[in-house]
């Protein structure tokens, strides 16, 4: 081989590797982010100002798509009372984008404490629950009078069509899948993939003084993943 | 059912441990029993195709019975009430993870039947060294869905079903994939992933049996392009899905799903030309083993990418630790395999790799090598960062490496023809470069005047005070993009003209049947010459469509009559129509009359889908196609309380350059790969 066209091709190859990791460094200084989760951004002012990746449950009813830009909030999660985090994103909003899903934002973290996001992605929920420490329906109504307002951790059968979100009640429950006493659940977010009439659901909420359970979390069991 | 599918996976398993044994032990033996043993594992190789046919066909006719008892036929059926309804029944086999591990499994196989066709005659050294080799990587594809997560015929959980077998829980077909780009794109994907097995099995196999020559290149480097053919294919049509269906506007997104499957697509682009230069040159020997294991190792970095839930993606599925140790021992056996037999094989595979200069076509192929291989190592390094802790990056990052690359490339594929093999005297070069100068010129004057009346206004528009210093490197690189695509499309026009008018002159055939002949004869010159041309054209389409879209998100009132404006075009109001399907899914469309300038050129009616049993929305997006731009329309839904219509319009320049470019290269790489009457004697 000739050894001066040889040093010249190793020279250009050298230019291109030099000149790619250059362009690495500088665009992905602007671009990339670390992930983190919602209550290590909102803990201190540490990373105000810096590019950060964020995933998180859409809030309930903390959305608007009409806004723009869109404004929502999200939550770490594997919690249901942690700190939460308000996202402004700029962009077309994913078809899958609802109460209950999971958004991936990516964004700068403004000193108000609002992520500016112009990258979003979304995952479907699916969500399950351990059904073994949940009272029963029937141990629940037995006991309304003490129990109306307290935060319980219920379990039953769906015993009726499951309608959508917006009326009194979203669906009813009962111990089995065939009837018994049954309760009505009001419940305005999004239901897990896999529940129909007939599944057994794992309900987080508290007994309303009209009767109807206000559910803050609808799961499928656990055991029956 | 579940038990017989299963039965059918085992006997697979075994027939191919089978095969890969007798084709092993009998190239140690000697004389005909060696022989037989080296038939017999010919022969298993069949006999996994069988078995693995069955499976597929078990699985099929599961979704046709709509036999819940299949866990993977309630997660996955299509609830579609449409005239596609049973081709959704067909590609139920392929929406989730387990079915589509086994349809691949099943296309590897079919590979493996064909390779076994074309060498069961000879059964020579080399291929018996390769078909082992292939049913290896088929014995890992069947352990990996004997495992319970990968598994598709699972027994749905006993409440799922009631007494009459009907489906209790609302489980079905994702809505996003019931999309006639889903029944396709997954298919044409498999087929290039599966058939990248081949060139990777015959090159370890050539590393085994010493063999050097160009015969294994021969083999199979139709097939080959074939693949990377069909992973073209697929690629582009998992853009036009995320364009119409994803209802962002945007056909890439540089998301870790759609970045797995260009991985492989580029080393292939290495892989041919390594090809070409192997059997034409007897050089790039080790350059074609390394890039024939880049690519299928970057086949499996895919699959674990998508399957294994190590990054966060739109299409990411749960995460899976024992998929996930199969799929890396494969990486890590394969790029071991190539790196010890490279070692061992050194001498062997010493090519004539003499570089006589810079300006040489041999330098030209290298540097393709070098940047396609770059490139496949710098996006597998920025989607997989994440999984290691690392900062996770979006589009501007790779776009900012792609653009700079991908020109530099694609100057490179266009001059690449022009230059001498060994050296390139330099007025030469000129003569030949002269005639192509003035079609470049004529057409970067055109495409410069596109972008000056179409482009530029688009980019002050969206990017008001922005910083000169990104302004200027987003100007020169445009205009040096367009005067690259001007380069790759006049010379590939070029030397077809030429090429006809030197062939007329020489056999005295009209100037027309001289083409038609070149086209035709030189198949893998011309066809590679016609994809020059389409990547020329893409090129030109991906600077307006990816650095000049013009976005606007607004709102109207729910009245007929009711109007906006975006650039140009002025959309009206028409009215909103809500059906409800038989499977209780609700469509809602809205329609508008689309006008440009005033003078009415069409209706745009974007509609959303809401989905009863998957509870979920799909938007369709409306797309109305003018010659230098797409309009895009999406209805994001209609605020109950204020009554206002939710519209994101996108105008985006020059798409269907990329779509038709998209199809020149199609059709060349078609053309590249149809097989010759015969293939060369080895």
């Amino acid at each position: 081989m000739n050894k001066r066209a040889r040093n010249r091709l190793i020279g250009v190859t050298a230019i291109i590797l030099i000149a790619v990791v250059a362009i690495i460094l500088g665009a992905g200084a602007d671009d990339g982010a670390y992930y983190r989760k919602v209550s290590e951004i909102t803990a201190s002012e540490e990373y105000v100002g810096d590019r950060v990746r964020v995933g998180g449950t859409v809030v309930a009813g903390s959305w608007d798509r009409q806004s723009n830009p869109m404004r929502f909030e999200i939550r770490d999660e594997d919690t249901d009372t942690g700190p939460t985090v308000q996202v402004v994103y700029a962009g077309g909003v994913p078809s899958t984008f609802g109460d209950g899903v999971v958004a991936i934002v990516t964004g700068t973290y403004s000193a108000d404490g609002v992520i500016e996001s112009d990258d979003m992605i979304t995952k479907c929920p699916s969500k399950y629950e351990s059904a073994k420490d949940a009272i029963g329906i029937g141990a629940l109504l037995g006991q309304a009078d003490s129990m109306t307002g307290t935060t319980l951790k219920i379990t039953g059968y769906v015993t009726s069509e499951v309608s959508p979100p917006g009326g009194d009640t979203r669906f009813h429950v009962a111990d089995t899948a065939d009837g018994g006493e049954d309760l009505g659940v009001f419940y305005e977010g999004a239901l897990p993939a896999g529940m129909d009439s007939g599944s057994q659901v794992v309900i987080l909420g508290a007994l309303e003084d009209d009767g109807v359970f206000a559910a803050t979390d609808v799961s499928l069991p656990e055991e029956s993943k | 059912m579940q038990t017989v599918g299963n039965l059918f996976l085992w006997l697979a398993l075994i027939i191919a441990v089978v095969s890969v044994g007798s084709l092993l032990w009998g190239r140690r033996m000697k004389g005909s029993e060696g022989e037989s043993l080296i038939n017999t594992g010919y022969l298993a190789t069949y006999g996994v195709f069988a078995s693995l046919t069955a499976s597929v066909a078990i699985l099929l006719s599961a979704f046709f019975r709509l036999d819940f008892a299949f866990q993977y036929v309630a997660e996955n059926h299509s609830t579609d009430v449409s005239g596609l309804a049973w081709l959704y029944k067909i590609s139920g086999v392929w929406a989730g993870r387990e079915g589509s591990l086994l349809f691949w499994a099943w296309l590897v196989a079919m590979f493996g039947a064909y390779v076994v066709y074309r060498r069961i005659q000879e059964t020579d050294d080399l291929s018996n060294a390769s078909l082992a080799v292939f049913n290896i990587v088929q014995v890992f594809f069947i352990v990996s869905l004997l495992i319970q997560t990968n598994n598709p015929f699972k027994t749905s959980p006993a409440t799922w079903l009631g007494p009459d077998g009907e489906l209790l829980i609302a489980a079905a077909m994702n809505p996003l994939l019931q999309h006639w780009a889903m029944i396709l794109h997954p298919p044409t994907l498999f087929v290039g992933y599966a058939g990248l097995a081949v060139p990777f099995a015959f090159a370890i196999g050539a590393l085994i049996s010493g063999d050097a020559s160009k015969r294994w290149v021969t083999y199979i480097d139709r097939i080959t392009v074939f693949s990377w053919l069909f992973l073209g294919i697929g690629i582009g049509l998992g853009a036009i899905w995320a364009y119409v269906v994803l209802g962002w506007g945007g056909f890439w997104a540089w998301d870790p799903v759609e970045n797995a499957s260009l991985l492989p697509w580029l080393t292939g682009v290495g892989l041919l030309h390594s090809f070409t230069v192997y059997r034409r040159r007897g050089a790039f020997k080790k350059w074609a083993v390394v890039m024939a294991t880049a690519t299928f190792i970057l086949v499996i970095l895919g699959t674990f990418i998508t399957r294994s839930g190590v990054i966060q993606s739109v299409h990411a599925f749960q995460e899976d630790p024992i998929s996930l140790a199969i799929f890396l021992t494969m990486m890590i056996l394969a790029a071991l395999a190539a790196a010890v037999g490279l070692f061992v094989r050194s001498k062997e595979f010493q090519g004539a790799d003499e570089f006589e200069s810079l300006t040489s076509k041999e330098s030209s192929y290298y540097f393709n090598n070098v940047l396609m291989l770059v490139a496949a190592i710098v996006i597998a390094g920025l989607t997989m960062s994440p999984a290691f802790g690392g900062k996770s990056y979006g589009p501007a990052t790779y776009d900012a490496i792609a653009r700079p690359v991908g020109i530099l490339y694609v100057f490179i594929m266009a001059v690449c023809p022009l230059l001498s093999w060994r050296k390139t005297e330099g007025p030469l070069f000129w003569k030949r470069v002269k005639v192509p100068m003035i079609g470049t010129v004529g057409l970067f004057a055109l495409f410069t005047a596109i972008w000056w009346i179409e482009l530029w206004p688009k980019y002050e528009a969206m990017n008001p005070g922005a910083n000169p210093a990104t302004s200027i490197v987003h100007t020169y690189e445009a205009l040096i993009a367009m005067f690259v695509a001007a380069l790759a499309i006049s010379i590939a026009v070029h030397l077809f003209i030429e090429g006809a008018r030197r062939r007329s002159a020489a056999k005295g055939e009209g100037f027309f049947s001289a083409l038609g002949n070149i086209i035709f004869k030189a198949r893998t010159q011309s066809g590679g010459y016609i994809t020059h041309l389409g990547i020329g054209i893409i090129l030109f389409g991906l600077v307006g469509s990816t650095m000049f879209v013009q976005e606007t998100i607004t709102s109207v009132p729910n009245q007929p009559g009711a109007q906006f404006s975006v650039g140009d075009y002025t959309f009206t109001y028409q009215g909103f129509n809500e059906v409800q399907l038989p499977n209780s899914d609700v469509e809602g469309t809205v329609t508008f009359d689309v006008a440009k300038n005033g003078n009415v050129i069409g209706q745009a009616s974007p509609g959303q889908v809401s989905f009863f049993r998957q509870q979920q929305t799909k938007l369709n997006a409306s797309v109305v196609v003018e010659p230098l731009h797409d309009v895009f329309v999406v209805f994001q839904g209609i605020d109950p309380e204020t009554d206002l219509i939710s519209m994101q319009v996108k105008i985006n320049p020059l798409i269907s350059w990329a779509w038709v470019g998209f199809v020149i290269t199609i059709i060349g790489t078609a053309i590249a790969m149809y097989p010759k009457r015969q293939l060369a004697a080895a």
